[in-house]
């Protein structure tokens, strides 16, 4: 069988055509111009994986939001559930860049971290 | 019982368009209580402020009747209302163009017809004035009109308005009127609540057969007839210094597609003469845009894609019927049968230039019945919002040193500063739309519309205010802008 | 009083940022950039999805991260900025004019740099007809909403355009919960990158409606709906296939186009193709002294060109600084029709250069090819392009022939 993808891995968004045998693996793969296309094939085939990006809510702070991203990708279908705990959690500024907002969101092994910083509002 | 001690109001004035507000403001001068109902959030959301802002001279106007009377008196009369109320405005003269010896006899009886309704320096010109004047202008031959002038119509009505309520009147906005008894006084029914008084000065516009026919009077008709409009960017502004009109068709109902400068400095093509079903659709269409496109450039042959950066149309409250076509005179009279209630129906161009002169006459009307006194503390000044763009370096330095909101630009397009956004958003009528915000101070009206600024301007509009994200209205009632936070 | 500078860079985005960093590391010190907003950082403050980063640092982040590398840089190498400043007015000379609260800026500058990005296409400049009512939201605005303000602008969204924000746009309102109905695009492909339309649109079951435009916008005080048609290969709405959709929100994502309105002031001329600068291999301008970088330049497709673009910048800047001048460049550099556009315009024919470009539409297996004298001085095969993203081609002094104009031309194999 053969199977075309677009890898979201980089932004050269590389049109991958894969053949694949019956037990869904790789026989054949043409398009990628690194190795990670065949990783990102297997992955897509199996157990797609996504990151999220986000905000959380800050109070107290120079700006109303934080911008936050998930520390590695979790399973597609996970994404929803995931944005529901962020949704939940309301923050004190100071925020740092870096920071864990959330350590292993759902027992996923993955944090939810700040991408950005938020100073404490000057008055 | 004594009649006066029933109402609240000596006159209700229905509709807040520039109408409305000219004569709220010159009946503030006597001793009246006066209020004005207004459907909408703020003065001029219809035919008012949806026009090409132009101080016509009075020509296109059959000789002895009122629109000719007051337009010519409106745009002789303009300098003194201009100066008093502050307001930004240019006498730059006009050209009707003509391509041949058709529109050139049209347009020798044009200036016949504007001598006899004494409208002052009419000229024939030909193709070589025409270059003067209007150097990238088409056309074989012109009449000049130097008193004609151009004005934005947004803030004449508002400086109307505020002037107005300086001097006591009240204003009461999203009260659409919904019905009128007729007692010994009038009571008004609104959407809000209820209004007595004692005279009714419908100036409904759009809309001034149905409240006439509230007041029991039912043989007015209203037929809405629209003109679509493209506004250009300020780029193209360098084009055309002065309006610049075909030869008038004037059994169409419209004055022709023309190219008008604004006093602000775009540039205006259109309007387009349609007559539709609705009152209220300011739609606008392919084919027209498509129209436009092609007479404007007949005109202005520099027209670029890049310099259209907006559309908007206007509703002509027509009393000539699509068939009849052409224009009907303004109506400004009380029935016999209805005293005390005076219906201005039909007032479409040059209602803008017309103005003052209208509210004199009915001011007249009023005091042909009751006694009018001067009031001694009248005034009949107001200041407009100081626009920082246009003041010298030193000026400038002078204004953030007073201010700092001054050294604060919000829109960059127009480079207007904070210190202007919050004066406008304190404005005296207490209104508090985007759009409000906007035709006070030009921002969001330049060429990235409203792309750098929309988001200041409305979170300025919630801290002043006090409102929540899904309180802020872009223009009408329900209009919201934002469904709320995307955290709480 | 008028303060002299040795260069002013107006806009602290990531071109001007990454301009600064690289001049300081070269030794010019006297620099000053004049940000309009809060914060520096530019457009990228609202940018919070991942995927930047991977030319210029082969790591994958935000746009604030992005963002925070650079100002870090700014930061410990002491380069002054100013926020909350904008810039009034600049002229041939350099003279350069800024408002703050605390009072109005006048400046000398050798070199001014203008990083001052792009601004988008709005509905008045594409003309839908219709209504105007609120709920009617550029993409990038909505963005700032969304992202910066904290301010949910819709729950039932089309989105027209398929640039890359409006993509990005479509799976940030989905996320959040709004209804994302389509996404449409007049021509016959997508503007945005194949990699967003995969993971914004795909992931999210979002359907994608090439050839298809909106006609009608119908509401009077909030959007309502609008009326959607396929267009046919000349991009006229074809009768009889509308198709009505209600909703609240209209985004738009139909174009991003250079700010230069500063550098018009000062005489700069424009590319009607690029609509930024006419601009040689120094990325300086028509005028003397005035260079232009990132987006005010030409829209890129990536921030990581961008911010390399700045630094190759600043090289050039300080040459003139030091010398004054640059080497005559009078090889103009033209396209054929298939080639959108190159940057730089011109060159000198004594450095090497890196044309970048775009293609028109999307080709597949095609070569583009550096001619010279009719002569082919260099080739770059390519299995697809597609007018989404940048191209880039090194052109080494020694591959030029000849002081006679270039020509970049697509080849078909």
């Amino acid at each position: 069988m053969i199977k075309e993808f677009i890898c979201v891995l980089c932004p050269n968004g590389c049109e991958l055509s894969v053949e694949l045998d019956d037990n869904n693996n790789i026989s054949k793969l043409e398009g990628a111009t690194c190795q990670r296309g065949g990783e990102y094939v297997q992955q897509e085939i199996f157990a797609p994986q996504r990151n999220i990006a986000t905000s959380v809510k800050v109070v107290g702070g120079n700006m109303p939001l934080v911008s936050v991203r998930l520390s590695e990708a979790i399973p597609k279908e996970k994404i929803f559930d995931v944005m529901d705990e962020i949704k939940k959690i309301k923050l004190e500024a100071p925020v740092s860049l870096g920071q864990v907002i959330i350590k292993n969101v759902l027992g996923l092994e993955r944090d939810v971290i700040a991408t950005k910083q938020v100073l404490r509002e000057q008055f | 019982m004594d009649k006066k001690s029933r109402y609240t109001y000596d006159v209700i004035i229905i509709g807040a368009g520039v109408i409305g507000s000219a004569i709220a403001r010159e009946m503030a001068r006597y001793n009246l209580k006066i209020a004005v109902l207004e459907k909408e959030l703020d003065v001029c959301t219809e035919t008012s402020g949806r026009n090409s802002g132009v101080l016509h001279a009075g020509f296109n106007n059959e000789p002895g009747s009122l629109m000719a009377k007051y337009c010519v008196a409106g745009c002789l009369g303009f300098d003194k209302v201009a100066k008093e109320l502050d307001i930004p405005f240019a006498r730059t003269g006009k050209v009707v163009v003509g391509f041949d010896e058709e529109d050139k006899d049209k347009l020798i009886r044009l200036k016949e017809q504007g001598d006899r309704n004494g409208v002052p320096g009419l000229e024939i010109i030909d193709k070589e004035r025409i270059k003067e004047l209007a150097p990238h202008v088409g056309g074989e031959l012109a009449m000049y009109s130097p008193a004609t002038g151009i004005l934005n119509p947004f803030i004449y009505t508002i400086a109307l308005a505020e002037n107005a309520h300086h001097n006591g009147v009240d204003f009461f906005f999203d009260n659409e009127v919904v019905a009128i008894k007729c007692l010994e006084y009038y009571e008004i029914k609104t959407t809000q609540g209820s209004y007595d008084t004692k005279w009714v000065i419908n100036c409904a516009g759009l809309n001034a057969d149905k409240i006439a026919r509230m007041l029991g009077i039912n043989d007015y008709t209203i037929y809405p007839c629209r003109g679509e409009y493209f506004v250009l960017d300020k780029k193209a502004g360098q084009y055309l210094k002065i309006p610049a009109y075909p030869v008038p068709n004037l059994k169409l109902g419209g004055l022709g597609i023309h190219l008008t400068p604004t006093i602000d400095g775009n540039i205006l093509i259109g309007p387009s003469t349609e007559y539709i079903e609705e009152r209220d659709n300011y739609s606008s269409t392919q084919e027209i845009m498509d129209l436009l496109i092609k007479d404007g450039g007949r005109i202005l042959p520099y027209l670029k894609k890049e310099f259209f950066i907006r559309n908007f149309s206007g509703i002509r409250p027509k009393l000539a019927d699509k068939n009849v076509g052409g224009y009907a005179d303004f109506v400004i009279e009380e029935r016999e049968e209805v005293p005390f209630a005076i219906n201005l129906i039909g007032i479409e161009s040059p209602g803008l230039t017309s103005a003052i002169p209208i509210a004199k006459r009915v001011i007249e009307m009023v005091a042909q019945k009751q006694e009018l006194k001067e009031k001694q503390d009248y005034d009949p000044y107001r200041k407009g919002i100081l626009c920082f763009n246009d003041q010298t370096l030193e000026k400038k330095k002078e204004l953030i040193q007073q201010d700092p909101n001054y050294g604060e630009i919000i829109c960059r397009c127009e480079t207007i500063t904070k210190a202007e956004i919050l004066e406008a958003i304190r404005n005296p009528l207490g209104v508090d739309t985007v759009i409000g915000v906007k035709n006070r101070t030009r921002a969001m009206m330049g060429r990235c519309q409203a792309g750098y600024c929309e988001t200041r301007i409305s979170e300025i509009l919630m801290q002043e205010k006090s409102k929540k994200e899904d309180e802020i209205i872009y223009a009408r009632m329900r209009g919201n802008m934002f469904v709320g936070k995307v955290r709480d | 009083m008028t303060i002299k500078k040795d260069v002013i860079i107006i806009g602290g985005g990531p071109a001007g940022l990454a301009a600064a960093a690289r001049l300081k590391e070269l030794g010019v010190t006297d620099i000053l950039i004049l940000e309009r907003e809060k914060l520096p950082g530019g457009i990228l403050r609202q940018c919070i999805h991942d995927g930047f980063g991977l030319t210029r640092f082969k790591e994958a982040l935000s746009g604030p991260e992005y963002a925070a590398r650079f100002l870090d840089q700014v930061g410990k190498m002491d380069i002054d900025y100013l926020t909350d400043t904008t810039v009034l007015e600049i002229d041939s000379n350099k003279h350069v004019i800024a408002v703050t609260k605390e009072g109005l800026l006048e400046y000398q500058a050798k070199a001014i740099i203008m990083t001052t990005g792009c601004r988008e296409r709005t509905r008045g400049a594409i003309s839908i007809p219709g209504t105007r009512p609120a709920g009617i939201y550029t993409a990038g605005v909505a963005q700032t909403y969304v992202n910066l303000k904290n301010i949910m602008v819709g729950k039932k969204v089309v989105i027209l355009g398929s640039g890359d924000i409006g993509l990005i746009m479509a799976r940030r309102m989905t996320l959040e919960g709004a209804q994302v109905l389509a996404v449409l695009e007049i021509l016959p492909y997508a503007s945005g990158l194949p990699r967003n339309i995969e993971q914004c649109l795909n992931d999210y079951s979002i359907p994608l409606f090439l050839s298809h435009t909106v006609t009608n916008i119908r509401g009077k005080e909030r959007l309502e709906g609008i009326t959607v048609s396929r267009v046919d290969e000349r991009l006229k709405p074809i009768p009889g296939t509308e198709n009505d959709y209600d909703c609240d929100t209209l985004i738009l994502s139909v174009g991003l186009i250079p700010e230069n309105e500063l550098s018009l002031m000062a005489g700069v001329n424009l590319d009607s193709r690029t609509r930024g600068p006419i601009v040689d291999e120094n990325y300086q301008t028509n005028i003397d002294g005035i260079f232009v970088a990132g987006n005010a330049l030409h829209v890129h497709d990536l921030v990581d060109f961008v911010s390399i673009e700045a630094e190759n910048l600043a090289q050039a800047v300080l040459a003139y600084i030091q010398e004054g001048s640059f080497p005559q460049c009078s090889i103009r550099v033209e396209t054929d029709d298939q080639v959108g556009y190159t940057v730089p315009q011109k060159v000198s024919g004594q450095k090497d250069i890196t044309l970048s470009m775009r293609v028109r539409s999307p080709l597949k297996n095609c070569a583009i090819q550096v001619l010279q004298n009719d002569q082919v001085i260099k080739t770059k095969k390519m299995k697809k392009a597609i007018p989404a993203e940048m191209i880039q081609m090194r052109i080494k002094k020694e591959e030029l022939i000849s002081s006679e104009y270039i020509k970049v031309v697509v080849r078909h194999d």
